[in-house]
């Protein structure tokens, strides 16, 4: 048992860079608990952002094969879809176009015969082959037409109505009850009149009526049919032949047509994906905005947490035992240049935010600092460590912006489950995104607000 | 006025329609000829082999809004490629949907994509708009369920409305059930010859099997015509096993993913379908659902309703089920249970300009062409935030419309009372 128990608890360790590990709340409209490499930061706001809650806008067209941009006008255009692209009818593979030589009689002399390039769609994957077909739309705008011309007469009718109400037909001396009657009619008109969310029967009472001065557009009504082609007799007899048919998603691939036999599939074009822009609900900044080009994958605008919120990792976690205190390493990373002082708290009792912890946890009390993040500092080897005279028993070891800190934890669950605790990260942001005031002491350093976050741990199951 | 051909016609953009079935959605555009995509009404989870129906009325209103969010994210941002913020949205409805499964639609709409507007279409009202018609018995055989509801001049005739649970998800259970037929089938594999179907279908993820299921059915099942169907039917019902079943059609072999082949039994082919027109212990079929809604209706409108059938619908799509429908009703009609009812014995069925499973999409999209009217039937973002809640035909709670004296303000002098200012 315990030899399993070591692999499960070496297995363990493999898994704790993974980001589910550490969780930072984001307040919004829901509380969300995400790790921070998902999270954006508005420094506007000077809030933490989860997906949730921004507004998610559409960016630009591309189309996936040929990496081609395409301007929003032409992309509602040519319908979301690639001019030169196509997609296989059979299996959703990209077309590829083949050339063929075909005989074929010469415009000048049709005796002659001449080989001719003749091109043609073909699939890699499936190797179905393109044929010429004639693709059809369908008129139904003589519909539209007609029942825009009722929506007109029904907003005509609508004008009319206030007009009227509003001359004086009334005379001037009436008693309380004829008010009444009065509103009673008056209530009665407005009923009907069109109330958001009231059903659509109203089209009922519209009409084309007779004198009308505006062009009538007459559509024939649908004719019925009294009977129904059956089905043919040999339907019942003749042995199915399956790859002559199409499948139910092939079929629905073509909403227009749904051909039941598989001659009768067209290529389509292919469909463009979208670049996508996230937006803050509050201020309206931009979060995230990529770049126009399809094929960088740069961003213009890349408001990501992990760019400006230290992260708390884990680096070791020792056995847990239930009641017993044992010192968890962990790291915190500071992603600005400047020096970041950070203050652990931890949670109250009571705290609302605190929810999932399963133990108590002591945090180190006094201020910790990072360094700024440094490029160069790597390839600097003759660079002097910076002296930040770190307590021993608090600060494990430093390295450029990082640093291993120490946090006592007690489990006070037993069985099965995973300890949990939490605390509160405080620390201060600058935020570069204000106009920095000319001061007089002639230092543009910008003013430090404190930010804090609600952070929890998960620090895997007990000890057996 | 083609506003559909829209690239700055002036006004607003068109409209986003979306026909949320039980099954398949279809999704596209106002003022277009068909659905720009029918995709399944289904969520990949990450980490879950199995997708997630996103119609489902039972679940709590947490996990409905969460798969209706990413539902609708999936559908604007991979199929529609439009901004949610920019267009007015028409959302088809069953008039059965159930309130709670509504609310939760139009709070994700409204709070989470902030969508300008959002109409609800009931479906039998929009399918015949596509034949510019005013009157329609409209049945919708669909996944869950077929409804039959009568419109009479425009307005749907609430109180004569039909349902039975035979669609294709009825169609479904019906064959896993029926181990008769279900054993009869073999699965070769490359391993192994002749294994039996139920052995194998524990090794095939269930969502897997259902998919296949539905598309197999559509291609190699059929609706028989009425003399061989009811012949089907009383050789099932015959105990004695006296009556003679008609030849079945060929076996087909139809292959599963991989090197598995099924081997079908011809006799499946052609009574599967049955079960839609077989009276269960009330008499209860698909035909007689469109009869009884008809004996529902007042008596003047009957002859105008039996003269306009429209079928929509998926399920309705299946080769020689129209033909069969009429066939039954006209069958249906002679006995005593309705000879002295009805009046009528003409039936007449309209043929749509679209698919079966898009018209109701297509009348959805000629109303939201309609830029004016779909402006002011809709409900408007700040009415819902204003009010909470979006308005139900069943909801007799429902806020009064714009009054014209508000209850807390003195009222205004005599005269003016009489032509009240409106909103």
């Amino acid at each position: 048992m315990s030899q399993r128990w070591v692999e499960l608890r070496r297995r363990e360790m493999a898994s704790l860079l993974q980001p589910e590990r550490v969780l930072y709340l984001v307040h919004g409209e829901k509380k969300i608990r995400s790790p921070l490499s998902q999270l954006y930061f508005c420094r506007y706001c000077s809030e933490l952002r989860s997906l949730e809650c921004v507004s998610h806008e559409v960016d630009s067209h591309y189309c996936p094969s040929c990496l081609e941009n395409m301007p929003s006008a032409e992309a509602k255009l040519k319908k979301n879809r690639c001019a030169n692209c196509f997609d296989c009818p059979c299996c959703m593979h990209t077309l590829s176009t083949r050339a063929t030589n075909i005989p074929a009689p010469l415009p000048d002399d049709p005796t002659k015969t001449a080989m001719k390039k003749a091109y043609y769609l073909a699939c890699g994957f499936c190797r179905w082959t393109s044929r010429d077909g004639a693709l059809w739309g369908k008129a139904i705008n003589k519909l539209i037409e007609y029942y825009q011309q009722l929506a007109q007469r029904e907003k005509l009718e609508r004008d009319r109505k206030k007009l009227a109400r509003r001359r004086p037909f009334m005379p001037l001396a009436f008693s309380q009850h004829t008010i009444h009657v009065v509103e009673k009619y008056g209530l009665g008109t407005r009923l009907q009149r069109t109330r958001p969310g009231a059903p659509i029967t109203s089209l009922a009472g519209l009409s084309l009526k007779e004198g009308e001065d505006q062009k009538e557009i007459n559509i024939e009504p649908a004719q019925a049919l009294d009977e129904v082609e059956p089905l043919p007799e040999d339907c019942y007899t003749r042995p199915i032949n399956l790859p002559e048919g199409t499948t139910l998603r092939q079929r629905l691939l073509q909403p227009d047509f749904q051909p039941a036999g598989a001659s009768q599939l067209h290529p389509k074009h292919k469909h463009l994906l979208i670049k996508r822009s996230l937006r803050c609900r509050k201020c309206e900044h931009n979060l995230s905005k990529p770049e126009f080009n399809p094929t960088s994958i740069k961003f213009k605008i890349q408001l990501v947490a992990v760019s400006y919120i230290p992260e708390v990792r884990i680096m070791s976690i020792p056995n847990l035992r239930f009641q017993k205190e044992s010192q968890v390493l962990l790291t915190l990373t500071n992603p600005v240049e400047n020096i970041t002082h950070v203050t652990l708290v931890a949670c109250e009792e009571g705290d609302p935010e605190d929810i999932n912890s399963t133990a108590k946890v002591m945090v180190p009390i006094k201020e910790l600092v990072l360094a700024g993040k440094d490029a160069a500092a790597e390839y600097d080897e003759l660079a002097e460590p910076q002296d930040f005279q770190d307590d021993p028993d608090v600060v494990a070891f430093r390295k450029s912006n990082k640093i291993g800190f120490f946090i006592k934890v007690v489990p006070q669950r037993e069985g099965l489950g995973d300890v949990t605790v939490s605390f509160k990260i405080r620390h201060d942001f600058r935020n570069l995104a204000a106009p920095i005031r000319p001061s007089e002491e002639g230092d543009a350093s910008t003013e430090a607000i404190w930010l804090t976050h609600h952070v929890e741990l998960n620090l895997g199951p007990l000890a057996p | 006025m083609p506003l559909y051909e829209g690239l700055g016609s002036g006004g607003e953009k068109t409209a986003v329609v979306i026909d949320l079935g039980a099954a398949y959605t279809k999704c596209g555009f106002a003022g277009e000829t068909g659905p720009r995509f029918i995709i399944p009404s289904e969520i990949q989870k990450p980490g879950q082999q199995q997708s997630v129906k996103v119609v489902q009325y039972n679940i709590n209103t947490e996990e409905l809004y969460s798969n209706l969010k990413e539902f609708i994210h999936m559908l604007y941002f991979r199929h529609l490629l439009v901004n949610p913020r920019d267009r007015r949205v028409v959302i088809i409805e069953s008039i059965l949907c159930p309130s709670h499964f509504r609310e939760t639609l139009t709070k994700v709409f409204f709070k989470q994509f902030e969508v300008p507007s959002v109409l609800f279409a009931p479906s039998h009202l929009m399918s015949i708009m596509s034949l510019g018609i005013n009157s329609a018995l409209v049945m919708d055989c669909g996944y869950t369920e077929t409804l039959v509801l009568p419109v009479y001049e425009c307005i749907p005739v609430l109180s004569a409305w039909e349902a039975l649970p035979l669609g294709g998800k009825a169609i479904h259970k019906y064959v896993e059930l029926h181990t008769v037929l279900v054993e009869q089938c073999t699965v070769d594999s490359d391993s192994s010859t002749g294994q039996s179907l139920p052995t194998v279908i524990g090794k095939i993820p269930a969502s897997g099997f259902i998919m296949r299921f539905s598309c197999f059915s559509v291609r190699t099942c059929f609706v028989s015509d009425l003399q061989r169907g009811l012949k089907i039917q009383e050789a099932k019902f015959n105990l004695e096993g006296t009556a003679e079943r008609p030849t079945p059609p060929p076996d087909v072999d139809y292959p599963l993913d991989g090197e598995k082949i099924l081997h079908i039994k011809g006799q499946i082919r052609d009574s599967v379908m049955e079960m839609l027109f077989e009276q269960d212990n009330e008499e209860k079929s698909v035909a007689t659902l469109l009869l009884d809604a008809l004996v529902k209706c007042p008596i003047d409108t009957r002859k105008a309703l039996s003269e306009n059938l429209v079928i929509i619908g998926g399920t309705a799509m299946l080769p020689g089920f129209l033909h069969r429908l009429l066939a039954e009703i006209r069958l249906l009609v002679e006995k005593p249970k309705y000879r002295n009812a009805l009046a009528t014995k003409t039936f007449k069925i309209h043929s749509p300009p679209a698919k079966p499973n898009c018209t109701v999409w297509l009348g959805g999209a000629i109303f939201g062409a309609l830029q004016d009217i779909l402006g002011s039937r809709s409900v408007s973002r700040d009415h819902y935030n204003q009010t909470g809640r979006i308005p139900d035909w069943c909801c007799l709670s429902s806020p009064p419309p714009e009054s014209v004296y508000d209850a807390g303000k003195t009222p205004p002098p005599l005269m003016k009372r009489a032509f009240s200012t409106e909103k």
